[in-house]
């Protein structure tokens, strides 16, 4: 096997390192920004802000006058820091119930979808 | 002809009532509208006209031969629960003279006609665990619960009761099986209290009277209606309509088809869910029922819900699933729908009623017309109940649930029958309440009954066969000691 020179081995590990910038570059630069909301720390509890987002349009169609910063207010008095999982399986059995384009789903969390959806609109 | 009790109506009920009382030393003739098969003849005397709510006609889902309904019923079974007979503030019209115990001692009789094995329904579990886990659902309002299945021996599922036991009604020795004998008339006595001969007529033009000390009308909901009130001769209302409730509270169980769709997070669901499974010699199959403390605390009726096969989510659907599922901590990676299926109680309704109409069949007797009323408020009660179901799959964390239908549009859009025909011949204590009284009597006939679900007062969500032939079981205890 033929051995690489000293200064192919420089060129094969500085393009390496300009694709892999490269690549952490656009992936930043394509990353779907959404505008900053006052209530951006309850949204972060969910994993898929798109799927949130798409939730919480079935959820707000079920909501009147749904206002969003007393709701992200409500919201986390709710939760008082606690994890997303403790508050939202107590609120199946506490009966807190909300429904979503039919999907019966814990109150809390139809919530923080409709704040996301609120946020992409 | 003479008879210590005629009975008319050779389905499931008249030939259960007719084998129980076989060995007593009564004479029985059996009055059957049709022959041993289908005949579309026989079969257009059903024919009647209907308005109102869609509903499936008048002739379709009965059949007219010996064996009746049974020739073509789907086998399921499962006792009526003890709520189904109380009377309940919230379902107006409810209540029956009888409570379950007055009639769970029929149900072992009644199984083994159906050739439906060993009772086990809630025990089933202890059977079944091989099987698989039942579905891990919160504390709450439904359960899993059991129906049983009836299996008539060699390769036909499930007994036809008129292949079944034709044998054993022609062993014997007092009792007669008439075929092709239609009833058109109950003629009561001149003082209208006691039936004293009943009119036969065939198709062919043969007409003969039969006079029996008791008749037993087991003609299924609709036929006992028609001929209580056709039979109009002494009394202008009919027989036991004094108070104008025969051919009232006409009932069915609608069956919404993917009336929800069930999500569970790792896929796996018993076999037993999805469709009947041998287990110690009977056949089984799961459903999903609201609890009698639910029903209570709720104010909703009886519901069974089955598991039905898988389906696709769209992508709301899937979102749904990925965020609720990440939300509770739980892998859906795996997560398989399943479409819902259910039969559901309805409210007791006098305006949902059979009339006789103008026209008539090709035995001269008034046809009927059905005027058919479904309340939305049912439709609501029921999507609560799946409401419940879908907050204990979230605090198991098994899974959840979406509700397909909310408008009645959308209700109907989806909706068939589990052709169970109630109601019309009501049981009740009190004659202004009911046809029939506690023992099935007509109320004012000394000597008329009437047996089948059509005396039942409230529907619950049970498959009525293994029920109204309890019911029967009971009458034929009642008739050794009655007629003499």
């Amino acid at each position: 096997m033929k051995r690489l020179t000293r200064r192919q081995t420089l060129w094969l590990g500085g393009s390496v390192v300009v694709v892999a910038g490269g690549g952490v570059g656009a992936r930043l630069l394509l990353r779907k920004r959404f505008a900053p909301t006052p209530y951006d720390d309850l949204i972060a509890l969910v994993e898929d802000r798109d799927g949130a987002a798409q939730i919480g349009e079935t959820v707000l169609a079920e909501v009147e006058d749904f206002e969003p910063k007393t709701m992200a207010a409500d919201l986390r008095t709710r939760i008082a820091g606690r994890p997303l999982a403790t508050v939202i399986a107590e609120d199946a059995s506490d009966r807190r119930i909300a429904e979503g384009g039919g999907w019966v789903l814990p109150e809390t969390l139809a919530l923080i979808c409709a704040l996301a959806a609120k946020a992409s609109a | 002809m003479q008879a210590d009790l005629a009975i008319i109506g050779g389905g499931p009920v008249g030939i259960a009532i007719a084998l129980a009382l076989a060995k007593t030393p009564l004479k029985i003739v059996l009055l059957e509208s049709g022959g041993m098969s289908f005949d579309a003849k026989t079969q257009a005397l059903y024919d009647g006209s209907k308005v109102g709510t869609p509903y499936v006609t008048l002739e379709a889902s009965r059949l007219r031969y010996l064996g009746g309904s049974s020739n073509h019923w789907g086998g399921w079974c499962r006792p009526m629960d003890a709520i189904d007979f109380e009377e309940r503030t919230w379902m107006p019209y409810s209540g029956w003279p009888i409570t379950k115990k007055d009639v769970d001692r029929y149900f072992v009789k009644a199984h083994e006609l159906c050739e439906a094995g060993t009772l086990y329904y809630d025990g089933a579990g202890k059977v079944t665990g091989d099987l698989g886990p039942r579905l891990a659902l919160g504390p709450g309002g439904l359960t899993t619960r059991w129906f049983q299945f009836s299996r008539m021996h060699g390769s036909v599922l499930p007994t036809h009761f008129g292949e079944r036991y034709a044998g054993d009604l022609k062993k014997q020795a007092k009792l007669t099986v008439y075929l092709q004998a239609n009833v058109t008339r109950l003629g009561l006595g001149r003082a209208g209290s006691a039936i004293s001969e009943l009119d036969v007529a065939t198709l062919d033009g043969k007409k003969f009277t039969v006079k029996p000390k008791a008749a037993v009308l087991a003609t299924g909901a609709i036929e006992s209606a028609r001929l209580l009130l056709a039979s109009n001769d002494v009394n202008t209302a009919g027989i036991g309509n004094n108070h104008d409730l025969v051919g009232r509270f006409f009932a069915d169980h609608p069956c919404p088809r993917d009336n929800a769709t069930l999500v569970l997070f790792d896929g796996k669901i018993a076999p037993y869910y999805l469709g009947n499974q041998v287990a110690h010699g009977a056949i089984l199959r799961a459903g999903l029922f609201p609890s009698e403390d639910f029903r209570r605390s709720q104010a909703v009726m009886a519901s069974s819900i089955t598991v039905e096969g898988k389906i696709d989510l769209d992508d709301v659907g899937k979102a749904a699933v990925a965020v609720t599922a990440a939300a509770l901590g739980v892998d859906a990676s795996n997560a398989v729908a399943h479409s819902l299926g259910c039969g559901m109680e309805v409210t007791p309704d006098p305006d949902r009623r059979l009339t006789l109409d103008a026209s008539r069949d090709a035995l001269g007797m008034p046809k009927l017309k059905l005027h058919m009323r479904l309340a939305d408020q049912d439709f609501a009660k029921y999507r609560l109940t799946l409401k419940e179901l879908g907050r204990q799959l979230l605090e198991s964390r098994a899974g959840m649930l979406k509700l397909n239908s909310r408008t009645r549009d959308e209700w109907f859009g989806s909706l068939d029958w589990g052709n169970h025909h109630m109601g019309t011949t009501r049981m009740s204590a009190d004659p202004r309440k009911g046809v029939v009284n506690a023992d099935l009597k007509v109320h004012d006939v000394a000597n008329l009954y009437v047996a089948g679900s059509s005396v039942f007062p409230t529907y619950g969500a049970a498959n009525p066969t293994i029920n109204l032939l309890a019911l029967a079981l009971r009458l034929a205890d009642h008739l050794k000691g009655a007629v003499k």
